[in-house]
């Protein structure tokens, strides 16, 4: 199962070693122990390596270049560029923490207002999204006909490419599109889902739950199939109801799928981009624009290009979500721990 | 060392596996062949494409010794692939046709060729005045304008002349006036406005004043001349007779639809239209397809903004291909081809030599040939052009009531500030 | 926890003392129309827009899509024709499936290397690794745009397959290594013991017992590498310079220009791209449910 490292894993994980002599500590030099180290693992590096050169290279040094363009007041007219045989060199300069706090606190007042409906945009869609695959997983986990028929069908909103299925719903969220064809056939109100600021949110949520449901089913589904029959036994001969079979065998029983499917809910929800990018494209829609995609406006949105004001709102993009993961897998640590050995 | 060598060769294999499938693009300039040049056309793949691809073809054959790749590029994503492939002088084609608004900012960076004094700018003279001053940056000339279009009032002649109206408004309280009497004779809206800044403009190009005074250093957007546009803007969407505003991303398409069955009786836009117009149901009499200048504004001159797109070349190219691209692009811009491109694509032509009898037999072309003048040439600052973005998210809140005028021009001018903090006001 | 043994018989061979079956494994009439209503509706939904847009690219003009009621009568397969003929989608397709078959090829591989490492060797570096795995996938990437395209000019991937294929497997194999691991995880560990009693070394091992075995976990990874490929469109917009190498999403673009967008050959393309996703996902979806398993419990 994915799980985080840090929360009790149930398989074993012995270290097969293959020339072991068990490590001398203390004393030996430290070439020594570097070559020891070498031989034992070098398995292990070696099978890394790829992963590792690829990150470092496509995100790692990407991204501490960022870091760097963060500090300055790089744009895309200062900083260096290679016409021809002319190099011009970068021209920007240090600036500190600058960036950060006109960010954060300038009169622009651009970023809280973005990051609080991004915080929004977040929760709701992965608290929805997980219910209704949750929902969706129980109902499927049931002996029926036709099963995989529904299956087939359910996951097909992950399997068609987004800039496919959300080019779709533009058109069904129009204003005399489908969705309010159907409103008003039941003599309800149309609100215009693409231009009202409220409507826009709405939809963009309902979009993403949308696209994320099938991801969250199929996982929770796997989760589902992975509780022994023999607990539901034990506890329906105990007496339980359906309903307390679920809250006390079914919800804990998923509490490792669960956890790891949230967390990344969350990480890949505040960073969707494609979804409110292709749904709203890049005008009248300020209202309903998260971090990422008001990022990527600073970016690549205006002339010239602010490197560095994207970057900056990128890096803290990054650190909330780290703080958020760190809080959130201490706490998950510590309910294990209350709950006790339960998973 | 077995082991090292079977990591070693591990990681190896992953770099070489993809940089064996990287491009062997290294055609410098050694050739003694044909000099190869690539053309980013950023034209309607599917409509306007074939023409441009037709001339490249007779290009060619004046020219044995140039070969030229075209390269059909989104117009979405060009400006973004050109910047970046230029700015790590990597991939960048040798000729562009770049939007007019695009210019400065290349310009600024280095990465345009100065065409005056190149084949390129030959017949320089033959040119519309306003497009090669738009063209111009820093006192010298870095693109040729290929393909020209402003903002025209197109309006239903049938509707108008049942409402009692004889000619165009030339004002915009004339323009309110005339959608109420249209919307009580003939029951169908007489204006549709699309909320996009570039419409806009005309509301503050009447006014005599611009987002920006480029000469004085001076953001101008929240000035009083500006608010008074902005004002009667506001004014225009909120009277009767004019259809409610359409914020949603197909506005603008359902606009051009009620345009075009007759559900509304003119819009502003410009001479990309006219041939989906003349398709529409209202208009299988080309001739009830009216064209005039925008309406003007308490000043009396009416101004609408000039959009269309320049031929630029690559400064990072050698020699050779430089030569070539500036051949190219004369090539290009020559009376001869724009008439070509006219004919077929019915896009307007940026010299007078080229506007032939035949052009002209279009009358969307005629039409808005000779609103021409009425332009107003932005000003050659790399910034104007991004100034459209804010300008938008702060135009549909005070059209929609959510901020009032003053607020939302303030707002305007706070983005604008950002965008030139070495601008007063 | 240890159970008597006799109790993990199914709950479909028990029976109740008055000879009903036993709750949990029987449905009454309205329950199993409820259940199979529900799941229509929510399918219903899940289809719906995809059925739209197929339905759209059977109207031949251009503007048909305002128009939806009026697409039946006069319904046809212009759009795919024009689309098939006319256009790049020949191309656009099959470097589509170049990238994303490349994408599923290495990513794979080096994701399913990385896990096996992770899940079976205790490491130096390998509690940092797994960190730098979910770190990776929390920096929103499009901003990374301009130093990923400078670092692949100067690899000369520039408009290549691999230098998509790189950037693809970037954002992919973190999470494939993750999930991996965790599929590893619930292999035993004797097979690799027996792997090793039998000469293989730890390569061998994992090639020839381990592999096999976990193919439902490398399905999802396969799975999840070939569609972020598949789907992705920014970065291929961007990297893939000459129009021989467009992508299907990069093409997509090339209908929408500055002032018209040909919206029946984008539906019909759109439903062109939508096939060959949904095959491949006919291909794995048998182990899609294994694949993203919890650990199993054991006895």
């Amino acid at each position: 199962m994915p799980s985080p490292s840090t929360t009790s894993s149930p398989a074993p994980s012995t270290a097969p070693a293959p020339a072991a002599s068990p490590p001398r500590r203390a004393g030996l030099p430290l070439l020594s122990a570097l070559r020891r180290s070498y031989d034992r693992h070098w398995y292990a590096w070696a099978m890394c390596l790829p992963v590792a050169v690829v990150l470092v290279l496509v995100v790692g040094y990407p991204l501490v270049q960022g870091l760097y363009l963060t500090f300055t007041d790089a744009n895309s007219l200062n900083v260096g560029r290679t016409i021809g045989v002319n190099h011009i060199p970068d021209s920007f300069h240090w600036i500190g923490l600058r960036n950060y706090i006109d960010v954060l606190t300038g009169p622009d007042n651009q970023f809280w207002p973005h990051f609080v409906w991004t915080l929004i945009w977040t929760f709701g869609c992965v608290a929805i999204t997980y219910g209704i695959g949750l929902g969706l997983a129980v109902l499927l986990n049931r002996p029926m006909r036709g099963r995989t028929v529904y299956r087939l069908l359910l996951i097909l909103p992950w399997a068609v490419p987004t800039f496919v299925t959300v080019f779709s719903w533009r058109l069904i969220l129009a204003d005399n599109g489908a969705v309010n064809q159907l409103l008003h056939a039941l003599h309800l109100g149309q609100p215009s889902w693409l231009s009202d600021p409220f409507a826009q949110r709405v939809a963009a949520i309902a979009v993403n739950v949308w696209v994320g449901v099938p991801f969250q089913m199929v996982s929770l589904l796997g989760g589902l199939q992975s509780i022994p029959d023999s607990l539901y036994e034990a506890a329906e001969m105990d007496g339980a109801s359906p309903w307390q079979r679920f809250r006390y065998v079914t919800l804990p029983g998923l509490r490792p799928v669960s956890s790891t499917v949230i967390l990344l809910g969350v990480i890949w929800t505040f960073n969707q981009f494609n979804v409110i990018y292709l749904l709203f494209g890049s005008t009248d829609s300020d209202g309903v624009q998260i971090l990422v995609t008001y990022a990527y406006r600073l970016f690549f949105g205006q002339q010239p290009q602010d490197y560095a004001g994207a970057a900056t709102v990128g890096m803290l993009c990054l650190s909330l979500l780290i703080v958020f993961t760190s809080v959130y897998r201490r706490w998950l640590a510590r309910a294990q721990a209350e709950e006790g050995v339960w998973s | 060392m077995r082991r090292g060598i079977s990591a070693a060769v591990l990681a190896a294999a992953v770099t070489l596996t993809a940089a064996a499938c990287g491009s062997s693009s290294d055609d410098s300039a050694k050739q003694s062949g044909p000099v190869t040049i690539t053309w980013w056309d950023t034209s309607d793949a599917t409509n306007e494409a074939p023409a441009y691809k037709a001339l490249v073809a007779d290009f060619e054959k004046a020219n044995p010794d140039i070969k030229v790749t075209y390269v059909n590029v989104p117009f979405a994503n060009a400006q973004t692939k050109f910047q970046t492939a230029a700015s790590t002088g990597n991939g960048a084609p040798d000729v562009l046709r770049a939007d007019v608004g695009w210019l400065p900012a290349f310009a600024k960076a280095g990465f345009l060729v100065p065409l005056d004094g190149t084949p390129a700018a030959a017949q320089k003279s033959s040119f519309e005045p306003q497009l090669i001053q738009q063209a111009t940056y820093g006192g010298k000339l870095y693109g040729m304008p290929e393909v020209t279009d402003t903002l025209g009032f197109l309006y239903n002649k049938k509707l108008f002349t049942a409402a009692g109206i004889t000619q165009a408004p030339t004002s915009w309280t004339a323009l309110e006036a005339d959608a109420a009497q249209i919307k009580a004779k003939d029951k169908v809206d007489g204006f549709a406005f699309n909320p996009a800044s570039y419409y806009a403009m005309p509301f503050i190009y009447g006014e005599g004043t611009d987002l920006i005074d480029a000469a004085n250093k001076k953001i101008t957007v929240d000035s009083p001349a500006a608010t008074k546009g902005m004002d009667e803007l506001n004014t225009l969407v909120h009277s009767p007779g004019v259809s409610k505003l359409d914020t949603t991303a197909n506005g603008y398409a359902n606009i051009m639809d009620a345009f075009e069955s007759g559900k509304v009786a003119s819009i502003i836009n410009g001479p990309w239209e006219t041939t989906n117009i003349l398709k529409g149901s209202a208009f299988t009499d080309a001739s009830n397809l009216g064209i005039a200048a925008v309406p003007a504004g308490s000043t009396g001159k009416a101004g609408a903004p000039i959009g269309g797109h320049n031929l630029v070349a690559y400064a990072g190219a050698d020699a050779a291909h430089q030569a070539a691209s500036e051949k190219f692009i004369a090539f290009m811009t020559s009376a001869a081809s724009e008439s070509t491109i006219a004919q077929k694509n019915a896009t307007l032509p940026t010299r007078s030599d080229a506007y032939t009898s035949a052009v002209t037999s279009n009358a969307g072309i005629a039409g808005f040939q000779k609103i021409l003048s009425a332009g107003v040439p932005r000003p050659a600052v790399p910034e104007y052009s991004s100034l459209y973005t804010p300008m938008q998210t702060d135009l549909v809140k005070m059209l929609d009531g959510q901020e009032s005028v003053p607020t939302g021009l303030h707002n305007i001018d706070l983005a604008a500030k950002k965008l030139l903090p070495d601008y007063q006001g | 926890m240890a159970l008597p043994t006799d109790v993990r018989d199914t709950a479909r061979d028990r029976k109740r003392p008055d000879g009903r079956p036993s709750g949990r494994g029987s449905r009454g009439r309205t329950a199993s129309a409820g259940l199979h209503g529900l799941l229509v509706a929510a399918s219903f939904v899940a289809v719906f827009p995809i059925g739209w847009i197929f339905y759209i690219s059977l109207g031949p003009g251009e503007f048909d899509y305002q128009h939806p009621g009026r697409i039946l009568s006069h319904a046809t397969l212009s759009d795919y024709g024009y689309v098939l003929a006319h256009t790049g989608f020949g191309t656009w397709m099959l470097n589509s499936l170049i990238v994303g078959l490349g994408t599923m090829a290495v990513g794979v591989l080096i994701s399913a290397s990385a896990g096996y490492a992770v899940s079976r060797m205790r490491f130096p570096g390998r509690r940092k690794l797994m960190y730098t795995f979910l770190l990776t996938q929390m920096f929103p990437v499009a901003v990374l745009m301009v130093p990923l395209y400078r670092i692949l000019g100067q690899l000369r991937l520039l408009d290549s397959y691999g230098g998509l294929i790189l950037v693809y497997c970037a954002t992919a194999v973190p999470y494939c290594a993750w999930l991996l691991k965790g599929y590893f995880d619930t292999i035993p560990v004797e097979i690799d013991e027996a792997g090793r009693i039998d000469g293989l070394t730890p390569f061998g091992t994992f090639w020839r017992l381990i592999v096999p075995l976990a193919k439902p976990g490398l399905s999802v990874a396969a799975f999840y590498t070939f569609l972020t490929a598949w789907g992705e469109v920014a970065f291929a917009s961007q990297f893939m310079l000459s129009e021989g190498k467009y992508t299907l999403a990069v093409g997509l673009q090339t209908y929408i220009s500055q002032y018209n967008s040909q919206w029946n050959y984008m539906a019909a393309t759109a439903v062109l791209i939508a096939i060959p996703a949904a095959v491949v996902f006919y291909v794995v979806q048998k182990h899609l449910v294994t694949g993203i398993t919890a650990g199993s419990t054991k006895g």
